[in-house]
């Protein structure tokens, strides 16, 4: 009687605890999704010959991390991803396999736009620069950053030009050139973007980079509306709501980051979102091995 | 008179194994999972397949090399077998080099039919995945055969700890922890060059040095980063690395066939 009872028990014991098992496993705190790497150089030494593998996987596992946390924000569930946590993986893995660019990519994806981490991303990715030697890649993604977010003009200038040489492409030239001025900043972000999306084949990151430049469309739009008020009044509008009672815009946009627009003293954009996903982590991220 | 006797024995004996047909299989059938991994990469699938595909041969050719090497010479001793078999005319140092060559050989075979297998799957990958630089395909193989020297390498470390001990236990774990010594090593070694290294003791940081000398160098023979990225390889790679396996597996035979020689058997 026990033995044929026991495999049904245990079945049936099994099923009633699969699904708190799985919630169990989906709620587990970051540290323990993302799994704890030890320092890279002890690192380096225990994975001995597996070193690149390791490096992809934790890339990959900091990827499916960050995908399920943009997952639950489209369903309107809002969890601050741990950057710090991410960027150490990713750094570490960097550290693993100085070559691997899935690093660098995802770096400049998630830390520049969302933590304002730019300076950090250009240090490592000056970093990988000493490696991949022949990727137009790293130059443009730092130079990038160097114009857009940290408005070190002359550095990104550089940047580019080195992206130009190694690519031969033109748009490298034309861009380091638009880099001396601070005016098209907007269309510059988006010019960035429409490259990075022409390219991406990850559903996710595309995703991630789509809102971004869904939001810089709305700055766009309310800009050149502020700007032909002040032309035409000689003083910029109260709020956003001046500028669609006369006219000067047909609607608000609204924020794909689930904020709302509006202008401050000097009536430039900003959103309530300040275009993140959720709130900002401000700590350093960036290792001296990098420097 | 011994190797001719014992190497084509082990070789047939290694070709009808069970277990071994069940580890290679499970090999085959993760290399076909590669392109499915390979995918979750943004930037460099074909690298990740690369870096798949190598991983996968080298760590097939540990799983062969404890195996085999680990189980190789105690277990006839154990067994007996030793007594009958060398009552015949046949030398004891032919009956190691025989078991050694049967392993090497062995592992060899393996190593071309995964590499071939894993380049065919590697060949339609990149047809849907083209990366930004082509697959240097003299490097992966290149990287395939260095791995194989190496794995050959720590069968002559399994095969001595084998000819001295009387149970598995050090000639499989033994193995194993020259293994993973091997590989850091070289880390350790310029680890302690640096201003690290001026912390320790004088006579600590000559132990530590000692130590490295005798530990097969085995990260020498890690040329995966060259094939996955298509790197160019130093000049002199190609003379020092098998230079340096050809002494060290020399040095690992004697001294097993001496211990061998010397040892009393039941």
């Amino acid at each position: 009687m026990i033995r044929r009872a026991l495999p049904i028990l245990l079945l049936c014991a099994y099923l009633a605890m699969a699904g708190p098992f799985a919630v169990y496993m989906k709620d587990r705190p970051v540290i323990v999704k993302l799994g704890y790497l030890p320092d890279a150089s002890v690192l380096k030494g225990i994975s001995g010959e597996y070193g690149n593998m390791v490096s992809a996987f934790s890339v990959v596992k900091v990827l499916f991390y960050f995908g399920t946390l943009f997952e639950k924000f489209n369903q309107q569930i809002l969890v601050p991803p741990d950057y710090y946590n991410m960027f150490k993986t990713l750094e570490k893995a960097v550290l693993l396999d100085p070559y691997n660019m899935d690093a660098y990519y995802f770096m400049q994806s998630a830390f520049t736009w969302e933590v304002g981490h730019a300076s950090d991303v250009n240090r490592v990715l000056e970093y990988g620069m000493k490696y991949r030697a022949w990727d137009y890649q790293l130059p443009f993604f730092a130079g990038f950053n160097s114009a857009y977010f940290l408005k070190d003009y002359s550095t990104a200038a550089a940047y580019m030009k080195r992206a130009a040489e190694l690519s031969g492409n033109p748009l490298f030239t034309k861009l380091s050139a638009r880099y001396f001025y601070e005016a098209g900043r907007t269309d510059l972000g988006l010019l960035f973007l429409n490259n990075m999306i022409k390219k991406e084949k990850d559903k996710q990151v595309r995703a991630v980079y789509e809102t971004r430049k869904k939001a810089l469309i709305g700055v766009r739009e309310i800009t050149a509306a502020v700007s032909r008020f002040r032309e035409r009044n000689n003083r910029l509008p109260e709020d956003l709501r001046e500028l669609t009672a006369t006219g000067f815009l047909e609607r608000i946009p609204s924020d794909p980051y689930g904020g709302i627009f509006y202008l401050d003293e000097k009536g430039i954009v900003r959103s309530t979102s300040k275009f993140a996903f959720a709130s900002k982590n401000k700590k350093s991220v960036s290792s001296p091995e990098m420097n | 008179m011994g190797l001719s006797v014992f190497f084509p024995v082990l070789f047939r004996w290694l070709l009808r194994d069970r277990v071994i047909h069940a580890v290679l299989g499970v090999a085959l059938f993760l290399v076909f999972l590669i392109p499915f991994f390979s995918t979750f990469s943004m930037r460099q699938v074909q690298e990740l397949a690369l870096t798949l595909s190598l991983s996968s041969i080298s760590l097939v050719l540990l799983f062969l090399t404890v195996l085999l090497g680990g189980t190789s010479i105690w277990r006839e001793v154990e067994r007996r077998y030793t007594t009958s078999v060398l009552s015949l005319p046949v030398s004891r140092a032919g009956f190691v080099m025989g078991k050694f060559f049967g392993i090497a050989v062995f592992l060899v075979l393996c190593a071309v039919v995964l590499s071939l297998v894993c380049s065919i799957v590697l060949h339609f990958l990149v047809q849907a995945y083209p990366g930004e630089r082509p697959i240097l395909w003299q490097n992966y193989f290149l990287a395939v055969f260095a791995d194989c020297f190496k794995y050959i390498m720590l069968t002559a470390v399994a095969v001595l700890l084998s000819s001295i001990c009387t149970s598995y236990f050090l000639p499989l774990f033994g193995t194993v922890a020259v293994y993973f010594a091997g590989n850091a090593s070289q880390e350790v070694h310029e680890y302690i060059s640096g201003d690290f290294g001026n912390t320790l003791s004088a006579p600590l940081k000559l132990i530590l040095n000692g130590v490295y000398y005798i530990l097969p160098n085995l990260s020498a023979f890690n040329l995966k980063v060259q094939a996955i990225y298509g790197l160019p390889h130093d000049t002199s790679t190609y003379l020092y690395v098998p230079a340096y396996g050809i002494v060290y597996t020399g040095i690992l035979l004697w001294l097993a066939v001496w211990r061998f020689s010397k040892r009393e058997l039941p």
